[in-house]
């Protein structure tokens, strides 16, 4: 009897150390997930900071050159240097993005300009600045996407089930996208109406 | 026999968790719509549209190959019908060189010269670890001046090999090895400005060398020399990998973005 009774608490004892190896093997893998997930995301965000603050340096660069062709467009001089020092105080992901966008549409208004000067169009450091800029520009697209698609993938963990009572005991929370408008990269029209 | 079916879906359904389920279907969502989409190298040149003379093609297959006997550097020449369903070139291109892995693992030494027939657009697409040698800026005087006068006259064999002989002479200018004097003749109206593509901590570098106590930054030198992004230049030996008979595929190459493109 007394023999029966130990073995069955044995047995017991065996299941609940099973699952507790279970248990924390699950625990430790999923951590350890999301941890991986939180660093790729911490990582494509360095790569867009780093292309944003890249391209706030090219961007006098090319002021200087279109300056140098274009003396009376003020006004979109100013408004790239008031985008681009927005951009240069952004705190958050949402005001890195306006910061962008703001600056993507002033951007905008300057290349329109340069149509207007054939001389600066077939200008080779113009020119030469201006494949510097698109190539920034599809740095920051590729790494946006990286970014958005790591971000996806981790908010999305974070709140299903099972994963997501792990991630509560972690504190973690959503993750912002990186939202750009579609618009302001376009390049506004010009029109000729009177 | 429809009804059997069924019943086996459903057992089948029975044994798998949920969970499993829905992360399955996610996985579907978030893969990018078109890895499927993409074709697979068949060597350095992959001329999937038909478009190049055959005299080029193996002029640029030596070209490469010896090239990355020399440096590791591997250049994909690929021309392709279309684009779609993808909206741009870069968007394409950068999913096709990370895809295939042009270049060096880790070193991530590899370059895309790609031909989009329909959408009339090439790109070069340069991976990361020679955005210093080759920046963006230069990469658009490459297809200015080499390949787009060939491209407009419809011979897009020789704009190619001549935007391949361009690049290669840049890489083994860089890379101080010797190439056969045809590959070079093309780089040399390739005179290298610095400025906008040398990485601007390089210069911070050279300046605390010269004006302040240089001797504590030797430490740092090292490391910028091994991390991805730091000075690329010194010779290194032979990649080592050897592609005698059938093609091996790429050698796993990371891509970011840089390189520039024209339409034609």
């Amino acid at each position: 009897m007394v023999k029966k009774g130990l073995v069955g608490v044995l047995v017991i004892v065996g299941i609940i150390i099973v699952l507790g190896i279970i248990f924390s093997g699950w625990y430790i893998g999923t951590r350890n997930s999301l941890i991986t997930l939180e660093e790729s995301i911490d990582a494509s965000w360095a790569e867009i900071d780093n292309q944003l603050k890249r391209r706030t340096d090219l961007i006098p660069n090319l002021v200087a050159t279109v300056k140098g062709f274009a003396t009376q467009e003020r006004e979109v001089f100013t408004q790239i240097a008031e985008a681009r020092s927005k951009l240069a105080g952004a705190q958050s992901v949402g005001e890195a993005a306006e910061g962008y966008n703001r600056l993507q549409t002033a951007l905008g208004r300057l290349l329109v300009i340069v149509e207007r000067y054939p001389e600066l169009k077939s200008n080779q450091n113009f020119i030469r600045l201006q494949d510097e800029l698109a190539g920034t520009e599809n740095r920051i697209a590729v790494a946006r996407k990286r970014y958005n698609d790591s971000v996806r993938l981790f908010n999305t963990k974070i709140r299903r089930f099972p994963a997501s009572v792990v991630a509560n005991a972690m504190g973690y929370e959503k993750r912002e996208y990186f939202e750009i408008e579609e618009a302001a990269r376009e390049v506004p029209t010009v029109e000729f109406g009177s | 026999m429809e009804h059997n079916t069924d019943k086996s879906v459903k057992d089948v359904l029975m044994h798998i968790k949920i969970p499993v389920i829905i992360s399955t279907f996610l996985l579907f969502f978030v893969l990018p719509i078109s890895a499927q989409k993409l074709p697979k190298p068949v060597g350095y040149v992959n001329d999937f549209a038909g478009v190049m003379d055959s005299a080029s093609k193996s002029q640029m297959e030596t070209i490469i190959r010896t090239l990355n006997e020399k440096t590791g550097v591997e250049i994909a020449v690929t021309s392709v019908e279309t684009i779609a369903p993808y909206a741009t070139i870069e968007e394409y291109s950068i999913e096709l060189a990370s895809e295939w892995g042009i270049g060096k693992k880790v070193e991530d030494t590899g370059v895309l010269l790609l031909l989009a027939m329909q959408e009339r657009r090439v790109r070069l697409e340069i991976g990361y670890g020679l955005e210093g040698i080759i920046p963006d800026g230069l990469s658009g005087e490459i297809i200015d001046k080499s390949i787009l006068p060939y491209l407009r006259t419809g011979d897009y064999g020789s704009g190619l090999l001549k935007g391949v002989q361009a690049v290669a002479g840049i890489v083994a200018k860089d890379y101080d090895i010797d190439l056969d004097s045809s590959y070079i003749s093309e780089s040399r109206k390739y005179t290298r400005r610095g400025i906008a593509g040398i990485p601007s901590i390089v210069y911070i570098l050279i300046f605390l060398f010269l004006f302040g106590g240089g001797r504590f930054l030797w430490p740092l030198l090292f490391v910028s020399s091994v991390s991805r992004r730091g000075f690329y230049g010194g010779g290194f030996g032979s990649g080592g990998s050897s592609f005698g008979g059938g093609f091996s595929g790429f050698s796993g190459g990371g891509f970011g973005g840089g390189g520039a493109s024209r339409g034609f």
